[in-house]
């Protein structure tokens, strides 16, 4: 009861005196346009105005209330409000309401600004109508008030923020563009045009024509087919890196990105929207980059985490004999499906951040020959310090390898090398140390026991003494051909050598109708050991005397000819020959003979000689015939003056 | 004319020793004869023979290739003992080696290389050398 009181007694109450509130009662209850508007506006504010008395106003306590006064205290009077009003705003008001009175189509309504009672603004949108009597006077007027500040709050903020994004895009250096996907409307900002080298203005009117004009050919491809993925919704961002060609002529690049941010009532996109950031100088130093790895000399990869290549060396493909080098983006199990499946635990592994290697594993080649790989896979860091894939890289050590292989066997064969010298040591000093004594025990006995002389054992004892020094001797010229390969080589004249070696055998030739002709140019110089050359000569030419025709003239003959650096001095003769079919393997051994009928024969020379040459830096080569005669051809090394 | 008073073999060889010793006989080398059987016995008896400066060798015959101290390592010993006679060596040894030969060479003290066997003829031409240079 007490409550139904309250609500019928205390609006009237405080009112009960102002005839302008019986008044505007009594007309809400005959004209029903009144109540609409006030049910339509009256929300923040009700005023009811004397024309006739202006300073008489009647304002409802909500009016008060929205500006932060308490009703009660506030006089019904024009004055009441005309402090806490923007000045600027009440002019407007006052126009606004001359303008009104004089046509009343004109609409009574604005937004103004009053002093909240704690200090803060309120916007108010005010609309008000003049009630005229039936002369058209203006008698009173009515007016509403809505509180729009939080709408005007909003827009300052939507206002703010609009700026922030547009210093965020000013600062990031970002184009943008606006593209109506269906009618080929496209907006750019400044930053767009600027990116490729013009002005906005220079660009209009823009399309989507103007971008695919400035674009690469291959990348609008690219672009194309990517936009397409995202329209299909495979993508939820469009993202691609292009070129476009700038006003100077050269192309920069650039990271295109956008989305669709309209769609039609069918599904279609309707608009999409994006930004333009200049990557040219990332680009360009990822290029070099690429073009660094794609240069280094062994097989190496870069993956993502995915295995997708993100670049790869020639060799790469070389080694992997991939033939489409057009993987970098590809995955790894695509491009190299066996290998990849086989390794799939090792990327796993390297991928959580190990390196995994291997210096030396032999690989079994399709062909079936055998390849030795040292490998390693290594992670590589994103900034994020996470691991952002890995770096495959594999090398063919096959040479190095089958090097290593041969230096081993070398070491064998030097250890071989020094056990022989060793050997040959022993035979050369202590056999000759023990035939020495035998021979100077011998010496001694036929010294003291002269009449022994006729013993025929011990003529014999004796020739087997001398016999076993003389192949202790031979032996031991072998060894010492061996051991001083170390002396250096002096230029010598060939035809001189040869004409002291053909004086010193002058007699024996003469006994065995041997002509020797020095046919070798004058002036040409070998290099070779004195001693050796002398050697190799005599012992030629010795031979050429020693198994010569009995019934033909025979001869020897030298000569030279040059061939590359070297001089090959041919020594022919007319003689036996030697069957080389069957001696040839053995023609150069120790204690061969071929000619059982020459009884001085010793099958020592050639060996010798052919140890000579080769110390020299030469080579043998022979030709012959039986009962025709032999050419031996002696390559040396050739000094030129 | 000097005659060859003492020699000295110094050989690990027996036989060789032997053999020497019969041939030294056969034509007179000298009148006293010292053996050593390797550089290291040669070099301390030398040693004291020459401060004692009696006895001193008017000739050494030295093998090369000898235990403990061989022909070498007594030689670069054995030029260090100040001794005023004056002492000629020959080496005497199987080597044909022309490292030795060279090698040999190089010691102002040896006077040649002869290469084993030795035979009574060749002994004979180094007494010649002896008898002539002095």
């Amino acid at each position: 009861m007490k409550e139904r009181e309250n609500i019928e007694v205390n609006p009237i109450s405080s009112d009960r005196e102002n005839y302008l509130k019986k008044e505007l009662y009594n007309l809400i209850k005959k004209d029903d346009s009144i109540f609409e508007f006030l049910q339509d506006a009256a929300i923040d504010g009700l005023w009811f105005w004397d024309l006739d008395k202006p300073e008489n106003e009647w304002m409802n306590p909500k009016f008060w209330i929205t500006l932060g006064y308490d009703p009660n205290k506030m006089p019904h009077k024009s004055s009441a409000w005309q402090d806490i009003i923007n000045k600027d705003d009440l002019k407007r008001v006052y126009a606004n309401f001359s303008k009104h009175s004089q046509d009343p189509s004109y609409p009574f309504d604005q937004i103004v600004r009053y002093r909240h009672k704690l200090g803060h603004t309120v916007w108010i949108k005010c609309r008000g109508i003049i009630l005229r009597d039936d002369e058209g006077t203006p008698r009173k007027m009515l007016g509403a008030h809505t509180d729009i500040t939080q709408v005007k709050r909003a827009e300052q903020d939507l206002r703010k923020r609009i700026n922030f994004f547009e210093h965020i895009i000013d600062g990031t250096d970002l184009g943008t563009w606006r593209w109506n996907v269906q009618t080929g409307e496209t907006v750019f900002n400044e930053r767009w045009a600027e990116i490729i080298g013009y002005s906005l203005y220079e660009l209009e009117p823009t399309t989507i024509n103007t971008w695919m004009e400035y674009s690469h050919p291959e990348d609008l491809e690219k672009s194309n087919k990517l936009l397409q993925e995202h329209f299909d919704g495979e993508t939820s961002i469009y993202e691609c890196e292009a070129r476009m060609k700038h006003k100077n002529g050269d192309y920069v690049w650039v990271l295109d990105k956008g989305r669709v941010v309209s769609w039609d009532d069918q599904g279609n996109p309707e608009w999409m929207i994006g930004s333009h950031q200049e990557i040219t100088k990332k680009k360009k130093d990822f290029e070099r980059n690429k073009l660094f790895i794609e240069q280094t000399p062994s097989a190496i990869a870069m993956f993502d985490r995915k295995m997708n290549y993100l670049a790869a060396s020639k060799k790469w493909f070389e080694v992997y004999n991939i033939k489409d080098r057009n993987v970098i983006g590809e995955s790894h199990f695509r491009v190299l499906p066996e290998i990849a499946e086989k390794w799939k635990s090792n990327y796993q592994k390297c991928l959580e951040g190990e390196v995994i290697k291997n210096d030396e594993e032999c690989v079994e080649r399709e062909d079936g020959t055998i390849q030795w790989l040292s490998w390693e896979l290594r992670p590589w860091y994103s900034n994020e310090n996470k691991v952002g894939g890995l770096i495959f890289h594999a090398s063919d050590i096959t040479k190095i390898k089958r090097e290593q292989e041969l230096k081993s066997l070398l070491k064998v064969t030097e250890g071989q090398n020094k056990r022989l010298k060793n050997f040959a040591h022993i035979v050369s000093h202590n056999l000759k140390s023990h035939s020495g004594n035998f021979e100077m025990l011998l010496d001694l006995f036929f010294q003291e026991n002269p009449d022994m002389r006729t013993n025929e054992i011990a003529q014999l004892f004796k020739t087997a003494s001398q016999n076993l020094s003389e192949t202790i001797s031979h032996l031991n010229e072998v060894v010492l051909i061996n051991t001083s390969i170390n002396e250096s080589l002096v230029p010598i004249d060939l035809k001189k050598s040869i004409d002291e070696a053909t004086r010193s055998v002058q007699a024996i030739a003469i006994e065995s109708n041997v002509t020797i002709n020095n046919k070798v140019d004058e002036g040409i110089k070998v290099l070779a050991i004195p001693a050796y050359l002398d050697s190799i000569l005599l012992n030629f030419i010795t031979n050429g005397i020693k198994y010569s025709a009995k019934e033909k003239d025979s001869y020897v003959t030298l000569r030279t000819t040059k061939k590359n650096n070297e001089v090959v001095l041919s020594i022919e003769d007319n003689g036996l020959g030697i069957d080389l079919e069957k001696h040839q393997s053995k023609l150069f051994g120790m204690y061969k003979t071929f000619h059982p009928s020459i009884e001085k024969s010793r099958g020592i020379g050639l060996f010798i000689t052919k140890n000579q040459v080769e110390a020299i830096g030469g080579r043998i080569e022979v030709e012959s015939k039986v009962n025709s005669g032999t050419t031996f051809k002696i390559f040396m090394k050739h000094e030129k003056d | 004319m000097r005659k060859i008073d003492v020699a000295c073999v110094i050989d690990d060889d027996p036989i060789f020793v032997f053999g020497i010793k019969r041939i030294i006989k056969i034509i007179g080398f000298c009148n006293n004869l010292l053996v050593f059987k390797n550089g290291k016995e040669a070099l301390d008896n030398l040693k004291s023979i020459i401060s004692e400066n009696q006895n001193v060798p008017d000739v050494i015959l030295l093998d090369l290739n000898m235990p403990i101290l061989d022909g070498w390592q007594f030689l670069d010993e054995f030029v260090k003992i100040p001794c005023r006679k004056k002492i000629t060596i020959y080496i005497v040894s199987s080597s044909v080696d022309p490292e030795d030969v060279l090698r040999a060479k190089s010691y102002e003290e040896v006077c040649d290389y002869i290469v084993k066997p030795v035979t009574v003829e060749m002994l004979k031409e180094v007494l010649q050398d002896f008898e002539n240079a002095s």
